[in-house]
Order: structure tokens, then sequence, then C-alpha cells
């Protein structure tokens, strides 16, 4: 069931487990009821692909995930012909002795079809349980797949030349991630529901480690957040996200008794910083600096 | 809201306009239809809706908070847009600081920073060229032949002498009265042209190259596919949209009117700095080839200056750095700065005037891509 207010809605997430700002609340609020996709934009880690996640389980529906890569084509995006079951279709047809009627329709048909996640989640969204599409690091996909994906987000219908045109029968719930190691078009952004995901404050994210690691001390937990959120004060190539935050909650209530100690900091910083220049920086500031 | 939300938010689309950003009516419909979805007695709920719908990048949101606070806080009286300067005054700031230069009587001979003291320019600023020279100078880097080598993309294209079949057309094209005699369509990677992404150094030791070679910059920009520009002394600046304009003098102007701070200290290592974090993991598709333009005198930290260099040469496939100097003969790499960068670049190369323009053009057309 769709929340129907924003406070209604801010609560099934948080029943979920995902802890959201009011503004990212109101973004997939709008992005539900307008039938829009949402496109998440921020840096890696802060929790972007997680909201398609937590949206699948709120709704019920499958989570279909699309991630993108460099060269990522429509035989991989959108569907594909079954080659080796079209070889052995035309292999079954001649030695019925029939080779010499056979026709391009007899192998071109929807169960020679391979589903690929867009075709996927047309077919399987239907008006009582939308299918939840997650588009996923669309900035790693090139510009030629952007243009297409932007036919299909306009009306969610494909059509396959040897076979017809596929409507879903009720548009999926989409949501787009971005790392922006490119910038994504305008033209796509506009048909979306923006909204940039920022580091959560400590308190917040305080309650995201609480309620993600179960079992970590309360105050470990507000020591981290703080920890975090002074870690991306400093001047580094890559802060760390929340991510990294809960795989360092996870590694430390495994090592730690007791509170945070410098020593421990330096010896798990691996887990959170991973460029050398980076935890030489931490380290030449001083890792008690973390702690204090 | 005021009862006509249809034409406040009309209005408040002008206002954002009217700050550079762009509103489709498509966005305008969905912005009015948000306001019945939220609780439009919470401001909170309000601004977040219509910033979700309006804005389509992380550097809109402060024009965008502004603009919200102004129109929805107080009367929407209407605001008078930010002064736009007089076509009079568009001259670049180029120009201007030429003028600077100009006025206070210096020559060929003008000292500043030390670099370029006794240097003999043997071309002259494209600022003082007549549109003869100024012809002249375009003819020079449009009969350029070089350019970035080409890298495999990872998508396919149709070529007989390929080597992957290309199931889909074959069966496609195999099926027929004779369904057992097939052809295999065959399919190969595309190829694309390498980014070139170019850093200007602008800073007073730089000033009299900088402009000739952002019209370099300007002409590449035109001719290949991929080029990013920025420029810096104190601070990074990406000026690709600037150039993007057809008139190099137009385009000049504007990335005159974009950078800030022309002819100030250098701080190369702080630049880099800010490349490495801002650009260098959205510019490192394709291997790019990056042409830094520096003669190396850097008032920064030195250290930084090591590591950042090392880092911009990591994230690109291959590193150019013209520096003026460079053409003369007895040219060593003197300058802390250029001894600090040299072990990471690949080319080093003389950029400093239409002869050392002809020169660059026709090393680079030699060069082993």
């Amino acid at each position: 069931m769709i929340p129907s207010t924003v406070e209604e809605l801010g609560a099934a997430l948080e029943g979920h487990d995902y802890f959201a700002s009011e503004d990212l609340t109101v973004a997939i609020h709008l992005a539900l009821h307008l039938g829009r996709p949402l496109f998440l934009e921020g840096e890696a880690g802060v929790g972007k692909t997680e909201v398609a996640k937590v949206l699948a389980r709120l709704n019920g529906g499958e989570l279909i995930r699309l991630q993108c890569y460099e060269g990522l084509d429509i035989g991989q995006a959108l569907y594909e012909w079954d080659y080796a079951r079209q070889m052995l279709e035309i292999r079954l047809i001649e030695a019925r002795g029939e080779g010499s009627k056979v026709d391009a329709r007899d192998i071109m048909s929807r169960e020679f079809l391979i589903a690929r996640p867009l075709l996927q989640a047309i077919e399987r969204s239907s008006p009582s349980q939308r299918a939840v599409l997650l588009v996923d690091e669309l900035d790693r996909a090139d510009e030629e797949f952007e243009a297409f994906l932007l036919e299909i987000l306009s009306d969610f219908q494909v059509s396959i030349p040897e076979i017809g045109t596929v409507k879903a029968e009720a548009p999926p719930i989409v949501v787009l991630t971005s790392n922006r190691t490119r910038e994504i078009h305008d033209a796509l952004k506009r048909r979306c529901i923006y909204h940039w995901i920022d580091y959560p404050d400590p308190d917040l994210e305080a309650a995201i480690v609480r309620r993600k690691v179960p079992g970590i001390e309360e105050e470990l937990a507000g020591t981290l957040a703080t920890a975090m959120a002074r870690l991306r004060d400093m001047d580094l190539f890559k802060p760390p996200g929340v991510a990294e935050t809960l795989d360092w909650a996870e590694s430390l209530r495994l090592l730690s008794h007791g509170g945070l100690t410098s020593g421990l900091v330096d010896q798990t910083l691996g887990v959170v910083l991973k460029y050398k220049d980076d935890i030489d920086v931490v380290r030449g500031l001083g890792v008690e600096q973390l702690v204090r | 809201m005021g009862p006509g939300p249809v034409r406040d938010i009309a209005t408040f689309a002008d206002a954002l306009r009217s700050r550079g950003m762009t509103v489709t009516p498509d966005q305008m419909t969905d912005m009015t239809r948000s306001l019945g979805l939220v609780d439009p007695a919470r401001r909170s709920q309000v601004h977040a809706a219509l910033r979700s719908l309006a804005v389509t990048d992380p550097s809109q949101r402060e024009i965008f908070d502004e603009e919200f606070d102004h129109f929805f806080s107080r009367s929407h009286r209407s605001r008078s847009t930010e002064p736009k300067g007089s076509s009079l005054l568009a001259a670049s700031a180029v120009s201007q600081v030429k003028q600077r230069v100009g006025d206070e009587g210096t020559d060929d001979a003008v000292t500043h920073d030390g670099a370029s003291a006794v240097e003999n320019v043997s071309g002259r600023d494209i600022a003082d060229l007549d549109d003869d020279q100024l012809a002249e100078a375009r003819r020079l880097v449009s009969a350029m032949f070089w350019r970035p080598t080409d890298f495999r993309t990872r998508r396919w294209v149709l070529d007989d002498a390929g080597r992957r079949p290309d199931m889909r057309r074959t069966l496609h094209a195999g099926v027929g009265p004779e369904g057992d005699l097939m052809r295999l369509e065959m399919r190969r990677r595309r190829t694309r042209q390498r980014p070139l992404i170019i850093i200007a150094d602008i800073s007073g030791s730089m000033e009299r190259y900088a402009d000739l070679f952002l019209f370099f910059a300007h002409a590449a920009q035109h001719r290949l596919e991929h080029v990013e520009v920025f420029t810096f002394s104190t601070r990074l600046t990406r000026i690709t949209d600037d150039l993007a304009k057809r008139d190099a003098r137009t385009a000049l102007a504007s990335a005159g009117r974009t950078v800030t701070d022309w002819s100030g200290g250098t701080m190369i290592g702080e630049a880099f700095a800010a490349w490495n974090r801002m650009w260098s993991r959205r510019m490192a598709r394709g291997r790019p080839v990056a042409m830094i333009l520096s003669d190396g005198w850097d008032c920064g930290d030195p250290e930084l200056l090591a590591v950042e260099t090392a880092r911009l040469a990591r994230s690109v496939g291959s590193l150019i750095w013209l520096n003026p100097l460079a053409g003369r003969t007895d040219y060593t790499p003197a300058t802390r700065g250029m001894r600090t960068v040299l072990p990471h670049v690949d080319h080093l190369l003389p950029a400093a005037s239409i002869d050392d323009l002809r020169d660059l053009v026709r090393l680079l057309d030699t060069m082993a891509r």
C-alpha cells in the first residue's frame, strides 16, 4: 500500500529501517503520486540504492534492478532473442522434414525472447502491484542509452518488430541513481523528481547505526557518527558514506570491548577510507582527533 | 500560497528563469500538482516539493533556495533582475587586463613574476592581432591535423571485417527457404576519439600566452569531439561552456567574464587538487589526453603539487605539458614547480607565440599516438 501523506510515508519508510530526511520523503511521495521516476544523486554510499529496495518492500512488489555500465545496450537492458533456442528450433523443424516450410515467425515469438530488466518491469507491473524498477548508476552508461531510457520512461511501452507492442498495465515505480561521475542529460532529469541525498547529520546517522547494527552500544553509535562527521570535514579525496559507517560499526562491534579508542580507530581506518592518501591525511592530523 | 497557485507557480518559474535556470511547462504543471500533494501549511514540504521538481543539478540548489525564500516570504512584487552589463562593457576581462598592462607603459620586456622577463616574444598576444593576423592564426589552427587517438568503446557496430558474429542479425538474415545456409553477420567494437582536457595557467607570469592558448583551445573545442577547458591562477574555473560559442572573440569575452582570477598568483597544486576532486572521476572515461599550459612558477605548497600532479597523471591517459619557456634552446626546467611535475609528464612542449603554436601543431601532428 502506498501511504497517502508525507508523514505516513516517513513513518512507513522508518518502519522498513530507512531513515529519510523530510526533503527526501517529500520527493519520494511526489514520485509515487505523480507517477514520475525518482532521480537520486549523491556521493557513493549515502543510501540511494537503498531507497528502491525499501520501496519494493513497502509496496510488496518486485524489485527489478538494472545495473548500468558502459556499452549497456538493448540486448542487455530490454530484451534479447534466445539464439540457442532458435537454432535448436530450426534443427527440430528440419528434423521433422519441414525445413522448406520454416518461417521467421516460427522462431520469433515471445517464447524465444529473453526479457531483460526493462521489459520485465513493463510486463510484471500491474495496477494492484506496481513493480519497482531500479536503474542503478546511470552515469556509468553512455549517452546513447540515456536517450533510449528517456523514450522508455515516457510511455512504458516497447515495440518489438517481430511481435508487436508491449505496454505496462500500470507504470512501474522507477528509481534512477547516479554517482555523478558524469552529467546526466537535462532532458532526462526534467522528466524526473530530482533529489540530491546529502550525508546524514550525526543524530540521524547514529539512529541509522543503532537500527542497522543491532547490539551496538548507544554511546558507541553516537561517537561513531561524530567521528564520521569530522572525517567528512577533512579535506579527503573520497569522504566516507553511510555504507562505510555501517561497515565500521560492524567491525567495531566485533573488536571493541568498551568505547572507541585511538588505537582501535587506527587499526580499522581501512574499513572507512579506501585511498592511501586519505589514510595518510587522517594519520597526519592524528586519529585521536576523531574520538575526542 | 494565494488563491492562484497556477499564476504563482508561473511567476515563481519566471523568477527562477531570470536566475538562469530552465523551467519547462511540464515542470510547471508538476509543480502546481505537487502543491496538492503536500501539506500547504508546512513550508518545508512545499519547499522540498517544488525543489525536487525545479532543480536538476546540485549547483542550482542555492539559487532555488534564495528565490524560494524571496518569493514565499514576502509579497510577490516583481523584482528587478540582476544588472546585466551593457553590451558596450562586454569586452572581456582579458582585454581589460591587457589595457591595464598597456597603461603601465609596458611592452615586450615587461617583467612579471620574473617568469618572462628576457623572453623574446616572437609572436604577439592574440588581443593585439589585427583581423588579418587573427585570420592567419585561425587558418593555422584549422590546418591542424592532430587529434587525440581513439579508444575502443563497449558498443558494437556492424562490420564485415569485424571479428565477432552478430547473432541477432545472423538469425534474421539466415532464416528463409534455404534456412540451413547461414551467412554470419559480423560486428566489431566501435571506437571514439579520446577526450582532450585543457587546463591553462592564467596567472600573472602567464598572461601573455594565456589568451593565445585559449584561442587554440577554442579552435580545438570546435574541431574535436570532446574537449573540456579549465583555467586557474588561484582557483580552478571551467570555461568549456563559454568557449562553446562559435565566434572566437565572443567566446573568449564570455570566458573573460566567467574567470575571476586573471593574473593572480599561481597555485598549481591547489588547482590540480580541485580538478582531481571535482572533475577527474567525471572525465576519466576514454583515457583522456590532458594538456596543461603553465610555466611552472608556483607559489603554492610544493608537496601538494607533487601529490596532485601524480594523481592527475594517473587519472588521464597521457599528460602533455606546454611551457612557454620550453621553446628556448637553453631551456632547462629550473623552477621548482617544473622539476616537481616533470616526472609525471609524458611530453613537454613549448607554447609562447604564433610561431610556437605552429611548431606545437607540427609536433603534435608528428607525435606518436
